[in-house]
């Protein structure tokens, strides 16, 4: 699958109106959805900040106070570069509050790159114990997402 | 201008890079690898954003990862360097389509000029000479042993796609001829996906001369005079030098007015380098033609008085080439010796490791261009040049002068690197003297073991 072909995907899903278009072909999957329509915040007014290396403690961030984390705490690491979405579209609630109880495979959040939104799956079963970054933030690979602990 | 720059590489021309984008004002995003989260690069750069795990296919050679820290971080133009995606014209039309500039030239002149067969042909329909050669792609044996009964042995098999010495055969006759053609076309599918080879004459003991030529957007072309790069080792640069102790004021016109027709032929821009083979008899032929900066532009930078990487930013934002063909003088002389983390004598295996002593020259008539220093730790994933020692001055004699003295100061350990087999080629009498082929180190080797 070339960029001429996802092209071509995006302009079939424009001219006839589709928010969802999945093509299967030589054991190439790809699904396209579009979500915030119009509505996307554009993540280039905010200045990215320098983003550091894999820290390896949690971050507090927006009020979910991290400190009582259990010891055998699961991190949950970005697998690609993009900007982190909490929810399907804006107006969706989100995919997991803190303290929600999730399971391997679950939908976890969306990093969008390049235009493409990328479910991100949960690996673990449990509980989510702090959600470190905030929705639209940046993201680089291998940056901590969520904290789990394992149940 | 550029306010922000992504800088798609690793290692010292990431450094590099960054350095010209401070002088210029330019904001800088640095991307890395696992591996590489402690890099001078990393720190230096405004902003870092780390794209993937430690092997080039999951980092650096990583288009979604590189596209997505240009878009999270808002760049307007991507400077890929040389190696990685440099040359990938898929990497450039993504680039485009995402609105960012690519510092570079366009998708379609590296297409046309990175297959070496293509290339080939395209220049010589302007006038400039070609090694003799089969004009297209052999397949079968039978092709291979009529072309080189044409040719006459020596030939040598090539790879279409390729470089770096791999996918590359030199036959002497008939029975080598189609052994080394599956061969060949084996390891040029393994290195490039891709098995196409082409068959040329060998010149022997030639000289490699390169000529830098950089383009702005609007068609001006100028050329910056000749590399000399005869001193490689498998097909690998080791030592660069301008000007070049082989060609005089006649010859360098010559193949710059050359080099500057190939490089209008496919309506280039920014900066490229054209390739020749220069043999005994002081006949030049096109090889082939880069289309990025090269490892060994300081060498040009220090005998021209030009930032190339400046000239290069420059030309991306659509500024006319302020440099004239008329005022560009090649001022002293300048050598460049690549420095790798390998050991010499034990058949340049790579040696990874963290560098405990570095102990750089200094003085006058020396820049060193690398991003280790002590406490570094070289890692396994990447290509093993760990810097480049650049030496100039006002005469090739005394060029030679400072690099074997800065070759003595230089200690890094103790991690293994090419240091002392330098030091051998420098005092080596053939070598100060300026005799020398491409054959030059094998033949050093062969001496050695006898």
């Amino acid at each position: 699958m070339n960029i001429k072909e996802i092209k071509e995907m995006i302009n079939l899903m424009n001219e006839n109106n589709l928010s969802e278009l999945e093509v299967e072909k030589e054991g190439f999957k790809i699904r396209l959805k579009k979500g915030y329509e119009g509505s996307i915040e554009k993540v280039v007014e905010r200045v990215a900040p320098k983003i550091p290396p894999i820290t390896p403690g949690p971050q507090v961030s927006g009020g979910e106070a991290a400190a009582s984390v259990a010891s055998k705490t699961i991190e949950t690491k970005s697998p690609m570069v993009g900007t982190f979405y909490r929810a399907p579209s804006s107006d969706a609630p989100p995919f997991v509050e803190v303290g929600d109880e999730i399971n391997v495979g679950q939908v976890v959040c969306i990093i969008e790159a390049m235009k493409l939104m990328n479910e991100i799956k949960s690996d673990v079963k449990g509980k989510v114990a702090a959600i470190l970054v905030e929705n639209a933030d940046p993201v680089e690979f291998g940056q901590t997402l969520f904290l789990i602990e394992p149940l | 201008m550029f306010t922000k720059i992504l800088i798609a590489n690793r290692g010292e021309i990431a450094l590099r890079i960054i350095r010209a984008c401070r002088e210029m004002g330019i904001k800088t995003v640095a991307v890395y690898s696992e591996a590489d989260v402690n890099s001078t690069h990393v720190k230096l750069a405004d902003e870092a954003v780390c794209i993937g795990e430690a092997q080039s296919a999951k980092s650096y050679l990583n288009i979604p990862a590189i596209i997505s820290a240009a878009e999270i971080t808002d760049v307007e133009a991507i400077h890929p360097g040389y190696g990685f995606l440099a040359e990938d014209a898929h990497f450039a039309e993504i680039c485009e389509s995402c609105n960012i500039k690519f510092i570079g030239p366009s998708p379609e002149s590296m297409r046309l000029m990175g297959n070496k067969l293509a290339a080939k042909n395209t220049v010589k329909r302007v006038g400039l000479p070609v090694v003799p050669g089969s004009d297209k792609i052999i397949k079968t044996k039978e092709e291979a042993l009529q072309i080189a009964k044409r040719l006459r042995y020596p030939v040598i098999i090539k790879a279409a796609a390729g470089g770096g010495g791999r996918g590359m055969r030199i036959c002497h006759n008939d029975v080598r001829l189609i052994s080394a053609l599956l061969t060949a076309q084996r390891e040029a599918e393994a290195a490039f996906g891709n098995s196409d080879v082409y068959i040329e004459k060998y010149i022997e003991q030639p000289r490699h001369i390169e000529i830098q030529i950089l383009g702005d957007s609007r068609g001006h072309i100028i050329h910056l005079g000749e590399r000399d790069c005869t001193i490689q080792r498998r097909h690998q640069k080791l030592i660069e030098e301008s000007p070049s102790p082989a060609v005089n004021e006649k010859l360098r016109k010559k193949m710059g007015e050359l080099a500057v027709k190939a490089a209008k032929s496919v309506h280039y821009a920014n900066a490229g380098t054209i390739e020749f083979l220069l043999d005994k008899n002081g006949d030049f032929y096109f090889m082939e033609m880069n289309t990025r900066i090269q490892v060994e532009h300081p060498v040009t930078e220090m005998v021209t008085g030009l930032d190339l990487i400046k000239e290069q930013i420059n030309i991306a934002t659509g500024k006319k080439l302020a440099i004239k063909q008329e005022n560009v003088r090649l001022n002293g002389w300048a050598i460049e010796a690549r420095i790798y983390a390998e050991d010499p004598d034990n058949d340049f295996m790579p040696s990874p490791g963290k560098i405990i002593e570095y102990k750089a020259p200094g003085g006058r008539g020396v820049r060193i261009d690398t991003d280790v220093h002590a406490g570094y730790e070289i890692s396994p994933y990447y290509d093993s040049m760990i810097g480049k020692l650049i030496t100039y001055g006002k005469s090739r004699r005394e060029v030679l002068d400072i690099m074997r003295r800065a070759l003595d100061e230089f200690t890094i350990g103790p991690i293994k690197t090419t240091i002392p087999f330098l030091k051998n080629i420098f005092n080596n009498p053939l070598f100060i003297k300026g005799d020398i082929s491409t054959d030059f180190i094998s033949r050093l080797d062969e001496e050695k073991e006898l």
